[in-house]
């Protein structure tokens, strides 16, 4: 008997040249919860949007119930029972619960919509399953986990026969979680089948019948769960394939240069993002964090760069409060903020490289003289640095948007190096970007660190961290759960436990290393 | 001065017949301004649309002697106007704002130029013999001693406005596709995701609101006036623009704030008559629409920040049930 | 760099394409409707360089056009809606009015107090909408269409009720003191010294947005507000200032019709002259160098309007028409992405052609 689902050497590429899938074999059984895990990048998203219709396969078929078939649109996906639950969920907020659900096939009565029916069909659905909701409710005032339950009886009432929930914890609290676990369970005793996309390996057992493992864009390996423990998937997950070579001199570590104390970040939804978070960063040092993405890195980074307030704690650089103040103030305290998402915050894209080096500094002189922006120096400003950091631009005057993207993050790089900073805060440096401008990035990190700068490295690339840092920190739900401090001597195992939430120190152990 | 005089004449039956009157050929447009608007798109051309239909109405029932023939050719090419302003916007990915106020300019002199063409004047049709949408005389309510003046005998488009605040209302909130439009404003992506034609349905919501303008543009010339001159509309289209804001983007609110413009309106000519400047009156609305956008602004915030601060507390619960993590 | 200049050549030849395309849109309305078409078209092309107050009337209104332009132009660039030059533009018109009229004192002293207190006015009147979206995040479309239709109010009310005088027979102000009008500088025209400001905003304008901090700030903000914030960029702040500065420009194009043109204040004084301005902004692409050359093409073709309409059985507002159509091709960014498509089609088809003519060779 065939599977569900196969999917046969499915291979994506993408016009940037990414290769996401790189020939993927993947089948699904009737009636199974199926763990799909990997790091970020590892694949598996592109891999279950290939599958939803959201994007077209390079090469490679799929097979669905014994037979061939081209899924060219989500709605084609829907039509062939294949349901998707986004991390970023799609519902109209003034609509009620019910009203989200038979969006798009609502039910008439006489030519109107009648509103008793959508709440009669939730109401059913919703007992029939076990997924709570409020069916009179609106999609804004009901928390996350009842608009998870929501997404996924929409879905079910499109007739979904598999559903594809894409990291569905990740926005849950624990009890949610528990509640997400049962109503799960009770989907594949009706005969549905779940795929089940995560890096967390306790959800993984928890929950999953079979897991296939993904990484760089391959499949690793497809395991029963029972039969596997969670060191060996971690290993297949995070397994270090080419071992990168960073020539570093020994760390001459200097003072305390950012001294973070007990930070706490809340964000607007509610959710507890940071949970009192200590640590040094010392002079001549690079701090190395490591993490499934997602696990606070990013509120982190924006809360030091003074993005985003801080609920409480502290933050000091060279002594001096660095929390709740605007980006200038604390750019004015000598930190440099390479930021994550270069399109949203690194570039300005129509504006020309010259422009894009100085908005850090542009008020000052000797960019500003007398009143006057002395646009000559800034121009000369900018070739200095497209020489100095070998960006491929003819000169400071062409836009950022001609840029490839590794010169364009060589143009972020650029002014955040160049600012003299004594604390760099260095996130996903090296993000979509290729080999030659990776190598870049890196040496360049490494002669900042030698001249005494303080660097927070916060990379989900578990090669670069490790080869570059000289102490990690590991970051798991918000918190720092291990601390090392001689990268030298963690295995990648070691720290895949840590980042899986699988082992966690001891507080009182740590304090001694943060 | 002589307040009282100015309190009975607005307590007066006929003040009240005033303010209704007024309030139609904003309130029409503005229910369009509500359509598009709710789509996720702001239709700044009310303004020319109306114009539009108003012009091809008079000229139309001018020709054919057939009012309801104008009304309809007048508001069939204010649509098509609305549909030309889709296709700039949705195929051709024209800024909706810049492309609204194109219709708009555009209107206005198109409309002078073929007045001119037709009539060899610039200021008004008064020289074609056009035609009006007749008054309706409401058998019951009609010999009633106040209410007789206040809601009887208005331009048949008054009552049709009334019953469209009903219409529209159940259109947004009780049909397949009135529910499509609120969702495609909303939330495009999710309304694309169960399968809704995004660029149809604004496509439709856009040419809805032509029709409503149009409407609102033959209520103008052949009603509330009967005749077109040039520039007749006068802004109505922008207040239809604000009253949908200061309605709350609710057809009932859209229709309370249109009546409030047009008490405004008609106080102002009353007090025009009692030597007292009408502008101070006239100003109210704008100045309220300032206000409405502070105050839901500020509302916005208050309820954002009351979402956190439930959630937080129930997070607080779970923490304190499950005894941490 | 070749790659730029020849993006450049591509902008300034399809601005030309969509105004010669809009040019004979209008010409051929022109066929349908005129008994002399050719003549009236000539008036309408030709007219404003037959007579020298002709001339004057095109210079004029570009005066006008080019500070509203520029007002338009600071707002665009910094990426917000704001349609405030239209009431700006009647409370400069106003206030330099009320100083025209109520204040004596020397010429130039009376002039410059007009002027800067038409400014301040214009900046305020910039202000106010600008600190709702900086800090409240209201849209600034409605509010400056609201705030419009209140200063036109408030114009009226003063007009009709402290500045008429009893006796008028129309609703116009009492002519202003001699020494608080422009000076005119052209026989036979109302050319004003008015045009040595317009010259020096264009300036001031571009060496704002070009070489102060300020204006760096506001360009960022205008390419992307979240890297500007990131970047220590107060953007709150850029916001409202430069809703606030681009008011001054538009209510010198007030103080310019009131103390330039008309030396009195009149009734209806714009009827729409600020979004015009954003006309003459966009065909500029919003760089402010490049505004007094589309004002005066602007200008022109309204000034050619006037002389069309006066000569020939054609009336003026067939230049609004032409005036969406620019607007609307400009605005068209799929257009251009059609165009190049179909030129695409095109040579693709010519190659395919060329393709099977080979092969039967």
């Amino acid at each position: 008997m065939s599977s569900l689902i196969e999917m046969r050497q499915i291979s994506k590429l993408y016009p940037n040249g990414v290769l996401a899938n790189d020939r993927v074999d993947f089948s699904v059984e009737r009636g199974e919860i199926h763990a799909l895990v990997g790091e970020n990048g590892a694949g598996k998203t592109t891999l279950m949007k290939i599958l939803y219709g959201m994007e077209a396969p390079t090469e490679g078929e799929i097979w669905l119930r014994g037979q061939r078939v081209h899924i060219r649109s989500p709605i084609d996906a829907i039509r062939r029972g294949i349901g998707m639950v986004h991390q970023n969920f799609m519902l109209i907020p003034s609509f009620t619960v019910a009203q989200n659900i038979v969006l798009g096939r609502e039910p008439l009565d006489r030519g109107l919509v009648n509103y008793t029916e959508a709440l009669r069909i939730t109401e059913q659905l919703s007992k029939e399953y076990g997924l709570k909701v409020e069916a009179d409710a609106t999609i804004d005032s009901i928390p996350v986990g009842m608009r998870q339950r929501v997404e996924i009886l929409k879905a079910l009432h499109w007739g979904a026969e598999i559903l594809i929930l894409d990291e569905p914890t990740a926005v849950l609290t624990p009890q949610e979680t528990r509640e997400l676990f049962t109503a799960i369970r009770k989907l594949t005793e009706r005969g549905k089948t779940v795929i089940f996309i995560t890096h967390k390996l306790r959800e993984v057992k928890e929950i999953s019948d079979r897991v296939t493992v993904m990484r760089n864009g391959r499949v690793m390996g497809t395991l029963k769960t029972a039969e596997a423990s969670e060191t060996q998937i971690a290993r297949m997950m995070v397994g270090r394939e080419v071992f990168m070579v960073v020539d570093k001199p020994p760390v001459q570590r200097g003072g305390v240069v950012l001294q973070v104390r007990d930070l706490t970040h809340i964000a607007e939804t509610g959710h507890v993002r940071l949970r009192n978070i200590s640590f040094n960063v010392y002079a001549g040092e690079i701090l190395g964090v490591a993490g499934v993405e997602g696990n606070g890195q990013t509120e982190l980074v924006e809360v030091l760069a003074g993005l985003r307030p801080a609920t409480f704690g502290t933050a000091m650089v060279d002594g001096q409060s660095l929390l709740n103040h605007t980006p200038r103030k604390v750019r004015e305290l000598g930190v440099s903020h390479i930021p994550e998402d270069r399109l949203t915050y690194g570039v300005a894209l129509d504006a020309n490289v010259a422009e894009n080096t100085v908005v850090d500094r542009y008020y000052r002189p000797p960019f500003t003289r007398n009143g006057f922006l002395s646009v000559g120096f800034i121009m000369e400003f900018g070739n200095g640095l497209i020489r100095q950091f070998s960006i491929m631009a003819p000169d400071a005057s062409v836009p950022v948007r001609a840029l490839s993207g590794g010169n364009m993050q060589k143009v972020v790089v650029a002014r955040e190096f160049s600012s003299q900073p004594r604390l760099l805060i260095a996130a996903q440096p090296t993000r979509g970007i290729d080999v030659g401008a990776t190598e870049f990035v890196h040496q360049q990190l490494i002669q900042k660190r030698s001249e005494g700068c303080a660097i927070l490295l916060v990379s989900a690339d578990l090669n670069e961290v490790m080869s570059l840092s000289d102490r990690i920190v590991v970051m798991y739900n918000g918190a720092i759960v291990g601390v090392f401090p001689d990268a030298q001597k963690v295995t990648e195992e070691e720290l895949g436990a840590y980042m899986l939430g699988l082992k966690k120190q001891d507080p009182a152990e740590m304090e001694a290393y943060l | 001065m002589s307040f009282d005089v100015v309190l009975r004449s607005i307590l007066s039956a006929a003040f009240v017949g005033s303010v209704i009157r007024v309030a139609t050929p904003i309130l029409l447009p503005a229910l369009g301004g509500l359509i598009s608007e709710l789509a996720g798109v702001t239709n700044v051309a009310l303004e020319g649309l109306m114009l539009i239909a108003a012009l091809v109405g008079v000229v139309i029932s001018a020709f054919t002697g057939n009012a309801w023939l104008g009304c309809l050719i007048g508001v069939a090419c204010s649509a098509v106007v609305a549909i030309l302003l889709a296709y700039f916007h949705l195929n051709l990915k024209a800024d909706i704002i810049l492309s609204g106020l194109a219709i708009n300019i555009a209107s206005s002199g198109g409309t002078i130029f073929i007045l001119y063409l037709l009539t060899k004047d610039k200021g008004s049709s008064s020289k074609l013999a056009s035609l009006s949408l007749p008054r309706i005389a409401i058998p019951v309510l009609d010999g009633m001693p106040v209410l007789g003046p206040m809601l009887s005998r208005h331009n048949v488009l008054t009552y049709v406005a009334v019953l469209l605040v009903f219409l529209i209302w159940v259109f947004l909130y009780r049909t397949r596709l009135g529910i499509h439009i609120r969702a495609v404003g909303e939330n495009a992506e999710a309304a694309g995701s169960v399968g809704i034609n995004v660029r149809r349905t604004r496509y439709i919501a856009l040419m809805l609101s032509g029709v409503m303008a149009g409407l609102g543009g033959i209520n103008m010339s052949m009603g509330y006036l009967n005749m077109f001159q040039r520039d007749m509309t006068a802004g109505r289209g922008f207040i239809a623009l604000a009253a949908v804001h200061l309605g709350n983007r609710r057809p009932l609110g859209v229709a309370l704030a249109s009546l409030f413009f047009g008490f405004a309106d008609a106080l102002s000519n009353q007090l025009g008559s009692l030597a007292i400047p009408p502008q101070w009156v006239q100003m109210i609305p704008y100045a309220a629409t300032v206000l409405a956008l502070v105050v839901y602004a500020l509302q916005g915030r208050a309820a954002a920040v009351e979402r956190a601060r439930r959630l937080q507390e129930r997070l607080q619960a779970h923490v304190e049930a499950t005894g941490g993590e | 760099m070749k790659e730029r200049r020849k993006q450049g050549w591509f902008e300034f030849a399809r601005a030309v394409g969509t105004i010669l395309a809009a040019l004979l849109l209008g010409f051929i309305i022109t066929l349908f409707v005129s008994k002399e078409p050719i003549a009236a078209y000539r008036a309408f092309l030709l007219g404003p360089l037959t007579r020298t107050n002709r001339f004057g009337n095109w210079i004029e209104e570009s005066i006008t056009l080019t500070l509203v332009g520029l007002a338009i132009c600071l707002v665009f660039r910094a990426r917000q809606f704001s349609l405030a030059a239209e009431g700006q533009l009647y409370l400069g018109a106003l206030v330099s009015g009320l100083v025209g009229l109520y204040f004596q004192m020397p010429a130039l002293l009376h002039v410059s107090l007009a002027v800067i207190a038409a400014a301040l006015v214009g900046f305020l009147w910039g202000l106010i909408p600008g600190l709702l979206k900086a800090y409240l995040d209201a849209n600034e479309i409605v509010s400056t269409l609201m705030l419009n239709a209140i200063a036109i109010r408030i114009y009226n009310l003063i007009l009709t009720y402290r500045l008429k005088p009893p006796e008028a027979g129309y609703t116009v102000s009492r002519y202003f003191h001699p020494t608080a009008l422009l000076p005119r500088i052209v026989p036979e025209t109302r050319i004003t010294t008015a045009i040595f400001w317009a010259i020096a905003a264009v300036f001031v304008v571009y060496f704002l947005m070009y070489r102060t901090p300020f204006g760096y700030a506001l360009r960022m903000t205008g390419a992307n507000i979240r890297f500007a914030y990131y970047g220590g960029i107060n953007t709150k702040r850029v916001i409202y200032l430069t809703m606030a500065i681009s008011g001054i420009f538009a209510a010198l194009a007030g103080a310019h019709l009131s103390m330039g043109i008309h030396q009195r204040v009149i009734l209806n004084v714009s009827m729409g002259l600020g979004f015009e301005g954003i006309v003459v902004s966009l065909l500029a692409r919003n760089n402010p160098l490049l505004i007094p050359v589309t004002a005066l093409f602007y200008g022109y073709l309204r000034a050619g309007a006037d002389i069309m309409e006066r000569s020939s059985d054609v009336t003026r507002e067939l230049v609004m028409v032409i005036q969406a159509v620019i607007i609307l091709l400009v605005t068209a960014e799929g257009f251009l992405a059609f165009l190049q498509r179909q030129m695409r089609i095109r040579r693709g088809a010519e190659l395919a052609e060329g393709k099977e003519a080979g092969d039967v060779i």
